[in-house]
């Protein structure tokens, strides 16, 4: 069975009312322009199989199924439903221009509503949503609103509506109104036209209708930085996990687990093509076993059985063996270990990649209720509970905790991977505190006391409201948006250099701009108490890959034979890297090696330190300092000889 | 479509050796660790504790076991010695020094050691000891030189160099002068060898004084502090476990990258991961005729001509829909690369902004890199201070390493905490916590929930409250692990069968029973209607053979023909389960197409009601 797919339709109004924007502004055609842009580029990057239609309104010609007589005029079907594609990146690139008519916008939703209508029936569509586009400064015609709203609900449409301008004043906290960049929207506030008034009326009246509680959040401004709101919304949800919590063997409870949180990763990655032709058919890797010695004689795949290493010690260990021997388990578990206080789990210690949210059991009323006992007594006794995780039977167990959480609209375990023993390094830092040095003055530390109060993002306005100006979980990853921008543009453009990076996306990676004014005089004071300098280094060693430059291209095996080459290299350079002075451990060595470094003049430094060592080891009576002793001569005699100087060993010796 | 998959795994393999190569290329760069355990023979260690504790010897060789098979776990390529002092027999290369015995030259832990090591553990291990070893007069500085001929032996670059004596003598030499003084200058020769010595001091009756003899032997604290002397003796196999644990891991940061709090002021910080997940080590692989290790090359070569192909000659590409678009291998690392490496300073929140949930991978420590810029750890300091006070996190934007695009990064303060044995259990410093962007918190529908009622919640509490423990964060072993270096500890000394690993995340399920008792069914018949079944299948979609265990737990389902009719009169078939509905349907002899709940229920209702 397939999987269900999901179908959006774009609805833009291109009619001559967009193009109207104050001096110097982007006209409200342009950004939604570049909304249904990234929009569709990211649909086709991410090669979803979900379908998608665009329908423009406000068009000089007319190309709809509803054209009948004077009804449903201007409104054009640009594309029926189907898999987003490069060609209509190109379309929307090269074809949509501002038009010169004006169409009701509540006429372009009943043609998007016909599309739904006509086009999918024999699909199974998972879910149906259409995003409207327009600065609603177009007539419109209130009649049938409530057929309209009905169908809507009856069809199981959701609506997003996109407009210029946030559809709440001066709530901060809707996400209509998250223009944290620049001065204001173009066409904000009082400047709203009758027309717009009274759409913006509608449009909230059918959100409201449709959705008590969370309608108006569905409607955005243009602006860059919410786009991705809007994606939130119509993904594909993640996958159930069914499975039963339980506690010892009597007690067990039917849930359902989600991946709540995870880093998301791109599903493609790059492969590799000849440069000519372009083929990946033309390039093979190949690999080949060899034995490590001189001939590197090659071996067979046939003839390689597989080993472990345990310690120095390298156990053969055939697949079969280790397949028979290796741990087993039941399979699929969320079982309880115990119960223990939330402090004693740390939020450092937390590991794994991702998060996972525990719901009862689907349309299990009991379980909810089970479950709801549990969340709320961890939540009272600020509990967790440390459980016994595994996926299936083919995955590893894992031990992790389940802090319970309360939300006003939900209750749910939270899951966390923790640590096991084998993956904790217990590292020893040198205390900051016990050292005076490190110490700061009250002075130090009171400018770096302003400047924290200068830098909180999180403001309570008049209200006691807080408000957070930075919230990274509404940021687009960058890098997906850098390689989509990349990506099209090199489909588009082909043989010219890569864009720039956008301006919008590299300002949503800075410090925004109220903060970094005012903390200009507190950062100034930092720079006046606190001495920082940038220690000199003298040259680090080098290794021949640091050198000729490392080519990650280059075969494994090649790397190996640098690295053993490396070691013994560099090990005469490693020895005198700590020599200083001559040692008794090894003096004749020390000797060598500092006249080797010249860190010393022959005449005036070593020969005295060695001579001076002679004696010393002379005066213990035992064998083997007397050795010691003539190895010692040996290698001044040996060294004088290389730079002549045989007036000093014959002085040095008497 | 076996070249397809072939091709994919590929690409997989160079991006995790690209992963790789930051650990492969810091050993390059220092070469191995490596550790000298340096254990006094002499009687005194021999000495039983009260009430039959084990001896000082015995406590060390259990320590000294431990860092082994944990050294074979976790970093295999460090180099391990293990030599007695004050022994009546002698074993040293060339036999140079008397009453010095290397039990262990510096060399990798393997299988053998272990065994050896275990062998002097114990009853047994303390006769075998008074063989092999036998208690003799000591010269501490002998015991230094021959460590430093251990050293300076090895052919292989080291990194760090480690000295761990072990000893309950506090006057090695009983006061001789000429001996003591021996004992300094090979000490600081060693010393100036770049070689640190730790001083692991054992219990003795009436105290160890450390400033009698060994301040001048061992190295001197990282920091100014007297902590390293003011230490008390170990007694205890868990402090001391502990005491060793704590030096035995050289630190190593990751990164060494700037801190910037905003126009190019700069603290310099070091990136140190202190919980990586321990895997299972890939296998090795081995020429079957002489089980000796083999070594891959991998080419890249062109099909048609077949020869090899320099980096120049190839392109990366993806391919969506129908449309390949290629790139040059710079231009990809281009397209990754936004800023050069660091951490740049956004501003602060409140501690309670810091969401629990956003978590997408383990956590880094943050420290003061002061050979980088004077004067960074005063300013972190400062920093580390103020946030702790004031109760707020950093955000950062965070590039850890070259070509990595930027990722959002809490640092949360943490001040440093010691134990009774000042011990440091949390080191000062930040952690840093990385943050989701918005593609990585998932939509999810959240389903209807029913709360639970004061009286359902109390009664969970009691069961919490009855299984409450104190969580360590170590206190779980890995049983994939553990399982598999024991069989291969079986299979290296050829040992009948592999020791049983006690599986420490399973639930003790009896336990927790006798603990529960009766309270279980108290909950139960407060949550749960009487046929209720948690454990069978909610819509058994597919009938899996019954092999499940849950599908055996299920009880046969019968609901007489009046109990169905009452529900059909009341309209509360819905109450029923799926099979309670089915077995309905067989009964009245309804005839249905239909697998759910609602199909069920009409096709009765139908039938019944008319």
């Amino acid at each position: 069975m397939a999987p269900p797919i999901s179908a959006l339709i774009l609805c833009m109004d291109v009619g001559f009312n967009m193009s109207n924007s104050g001096p110097g502004e982007e006209s409200p055609f342009d950004q939604a322009k570049r909304v249904i842009q990234k929009f569709v580029q990211r649909q086709v990057f991410a090669e979803t199989k979900d379908e998608l239609a665009l329908v423009l309104f406000g068009t000089d010609s007319t190309k709809n199924p509803l054209d009948n007589d004077d009804q449903y005029q201007n409104i054009t079907v640009h594309r029926n439903l189907m898999v987003p594609d490069f060609k209509l990146l190109e379309e929307i690139e090269n074809q949509i221009h501002p038009e010169s008519q004006q169409a009701d916008w509540l006429d372009a939703l009943v043609v998007c509503m016909n599309i739904f209508e006509t086009e999918t029936g024999g699909k199974k569509l998972d879910r149906r949503n259409i995003v409207l586009l327009t600065d609603l400064n177009s007539p419109v015609s209130s009649d049938n609103l409530d057929v309209i709203i009905e169908n809507l609900k009856q069809a199981d449409i959701t609506l997003q509506f996109f407009l210029p301008f946030p559809a709440e004043e001066g709530d901060g906290e809707a996400p209509g109104d998250q223009d944290r960049r620049g001065p204001g929207h173009p066409g904000t506030g009082k400047g709203l036209s009758e027309e717009q008034k009274e759409g913006l009326d509608m449009v909230k009246h059918i959100m409201l209708t449709l959705d008590e509680e969370e309608g108006l959040e569905q409607i955005y401004t243009f602006s860059a930085i919410e786009q991705l709101c809007m994606f939130k919304r119509i993904e594909r949800r993640p996958m159930a996990w069914p499975c039963q919590l339980t506690i010892g063997s009597a007690l067990s409870i039917r849930i359902v687990g989600y991946k709540a949180v995870t880093e998301e990763k791109l599903k493609k990655s790059w492969k590799t093509v000849d440069a000519q032709t372009n083929q990946k058919d033309d390039v093979k890797r190949e690999t080949v076993y060899c034995l490590d010695d001189d001939n590197e004689t090659e071996v067979q795949k046939e003839d390689i059985i597989q080993g472990f290493r345990y310690g120095s010690d390298i156990v053969p260990f055939s697949k079969v063996d280790q397949e028979q021997m290796k741990y087993t388990h039941d399979g699929k578990c969320f079982a309880v270990l115990g119960f223990t206080k939330q402090s004693s789990v740390q939020r450092h210690r937390f590991m794994g990649t991702q998060v996972i949210k525990i719901f009862p059991g689907k349309d299990d009323e009991h379980a909810a209720v089970a479950l709801s006992a549990l969340i709320q007594a961890l939540h009272e006794l600020q509990m967790v509970a440390i459980v016994r995780y595994a996926y299936d039977r083919r995955s590893n167990p894992q031990v992790g905790a389940a802090f319970p959480c309360i939300k006003q609209d939900h209750e749910c375990l939270m899951y966390v991977q923790l640590p096991f023993m084998e993956d904790l390094r217990h590292f020893t830092f040198p205390s900051l505190e016990n050292n005076s040095k490190f110490t700061p003055s009250d002075e130090q530390l009171s400018a770096v006391d302003s400047l924290i109060d200068s830098m909180m993002l999180v403001e309570e306005d008049e209200d006691g409201k807080q408000k957070d100006i930075f919230k990274v979980h509404d940021i687009p990853n960058p890098a997906f948006q850098r390689l989509f921008q990349c990506l099209h543009h090199r489909a588009v453009n082909p043989g010219t250099p890569l864009p720039a990076m956008e301006s919008w996306l590299k300002a949503t990676l800075e410090c925004p701009e109220v903060i970094r004014e005012r903390c200009q005089s507190a950062l100034g004071e930092i720079k006046n108490k606190f001495t920082l300098t940038q220690v000199e280094k003298k040259k680090k060693l080098k290794t021949s890959a640091q050198i000729f430059g490392k080519d990650s291209d280059e075969p494994e095996a090649k790397k190996a034979k640098e690295d053993e080459a490396d070691e013994e290299f560099n090990l005469a350079d490693i020895a005198e890297g700590s020599v200083t002075s001559v040692g008794s451990v090894d003096p004749a060595r020390d000797f060598r090696t500092l006249i080797r470094q010249k860190t010393l003049t022959f005449e005036e430094g070593e020969s005295h330190q060695l001579t001076h060592r002679i004696e010393q080891l002379l005066g213990n009576k035992s064998t083997d300092y007397y050795m010691k002793s003539i190895t010692c001569v040996e290698a001044f005699r040996e060294q004088s000889v290389k730079v002549n100087k045989h007036s000093w060993f014959l002085r040095g010796s008497c | 479509m076996a070249d397809w998959t072939s091709y994919y795994r590929n690409e997989d393999e160079e991006e995790e050796q690209e992963d790789g190569e930051q650990s492969a290329g810091e050993e390059r760069l220092t070469g191995r660790d490596s550790l000298v355990f340096l254990v006094d023979a002499s009687k005194e260690m021999f000495i039983k504790g009260e009430d039959g504790a084990p001896s000082n010897f015995d406590m060390t060789m259990q320590v000294v076991r431990t860092v082994y098979t944990s050294k074979i776990i976790s970093s295999h390529r460090d180099l391990i010695a293990l030599v007695f002092y004050g022994t009546e027999h002698s074993k040293n290369p060339n036999d140079t020094f008397k009453h010095v015995y290397v039990y262990h030259d510096l060399d990798e832990p393997g299988a053998k050691r272990v065994q050896d090591v275990d062998a002097l553990r114990g009853e047994k291990g303390a006769k075998l000891a008074a063989e092999t070893l036998g208690c003799g007069p000591s010269s501490l500085g002998d015991a230094l030189w021959c460590c430093a001929n251990l050293y300076s032996d090895i052919k292989l670059r080291l990194s760090h160099k480690r000295l761990m004596i072990f000893t309950c003598r506090e006057q090695p030499h009983g006061g001789d002068n000429v001996k003591d003084r021996q004992a300094r200058t090979k000490a600081s020769d060693l010393k100036e060898t770049g070689v640190v010595i730790d001083l692991i001091h054992l219990m003795k009756p009436g105290g160890f004084d450390v400033s009698l003899f060994f301040r001048d032997i061992v190295s001197p604290p990282e920091d100014e502090s007297e902590l390293g002397l003011q230490l008390e003796p170990c007694e205890k196999l868990d402090d001391l476990q502990k005491r060793v644990r704590a030096k035995e891991q050289k630190k190593r940061a990751t990164a060494r990258i700037n801190l910037c709090l905003g126009d190019g002021l700069n603290v310099a910080v070091g990136l140190y991961a202190t919980a990586v997940t321990a895997r299972k080590p890939p296998p090795v692989k081995l020429y079957r005729e002489s089980n000796e290790a083999v070594r891959s090359k991998t080419r890249t070569f062109h099909t048609q001509t077949g020869s090899l192909l320099l980096p120049s000659e190839i392109k990366k590409a993806q391919t969506y829909g129908k449309k390949q678009i290629e790139m040059e291998k710079d231009e990809v690392d281009f397209i990754k690369k936004f800023d050069d490496p660091g951490l740049v300073l956004m501003g602060f929140k409140p501690m309670e902004k810091l969401k629990l949930h956003h978590h997408i991978k383990p956590s880094v420590f943050l420290y003061p890199e002061e050979g980088e810029i004077k004067g960074s750890a005063c300013l972190f300091s400062a920093l580390l201070k103020k946030c702790s006070e004031k109760n707020v996190y950093a955000l950062c934007r965070c590039i850890a390493r070259r070509n990595n695009p930027p990722r959002f990064v809490a640092l949360v303060p943490q001040n440093e905490e010691v134990d009774d044995a000042k011990v440091q259990i949390n080191p000062p410093g930040f952690n840093v916590i990385y943050l989701p962007y918005a593609d990585d918190v998932r939509t999810l529908d959240l389903p209807r929930c029913t709360s639970a009622s004061q009286e359902q919640v109390d009664k969970m509490k009691d069961i919490v409250t009855k299984l409450r423990f104190k969580y360590k964060s170590d206190a779980f072993e890995n049983p994939v692990i553990q399982k598999h270096y024991r069989n291969l500890e079986a299979l290296a000394l050829d040992m009948m069968a592999p020791e049983e690993v006690e599986d420490l995340i399973m639930p003790k399920v009896e336990q927790i029973d006798r603990r529960l008792g009766s309270l279980v069914d108290e909950f139960k018949n407060l949550v749960y209607p009487a046929n209720y079944n948690p454990e069978s299948k909610p819509a058994a979609k597919r009938k899996t053979a019954d092999s499940g265990g849950g599908a055996e737990k299920k009880p046969k389902v019968e609901v007489s023909m009046d109990q169905i009719k009452v529900h059909v009169q009341n309209g509360t078939l819905g109450k029923l389960t799926v099979p309670v509905l089915k077995e309905a349907c067989k009964q009245f002899g309804v005839r249905t197409t239909g697998t759910k709940k609602q199909e069920l229920i009409d096709a009765l209702m139908d039938q019944l009601s008319s």
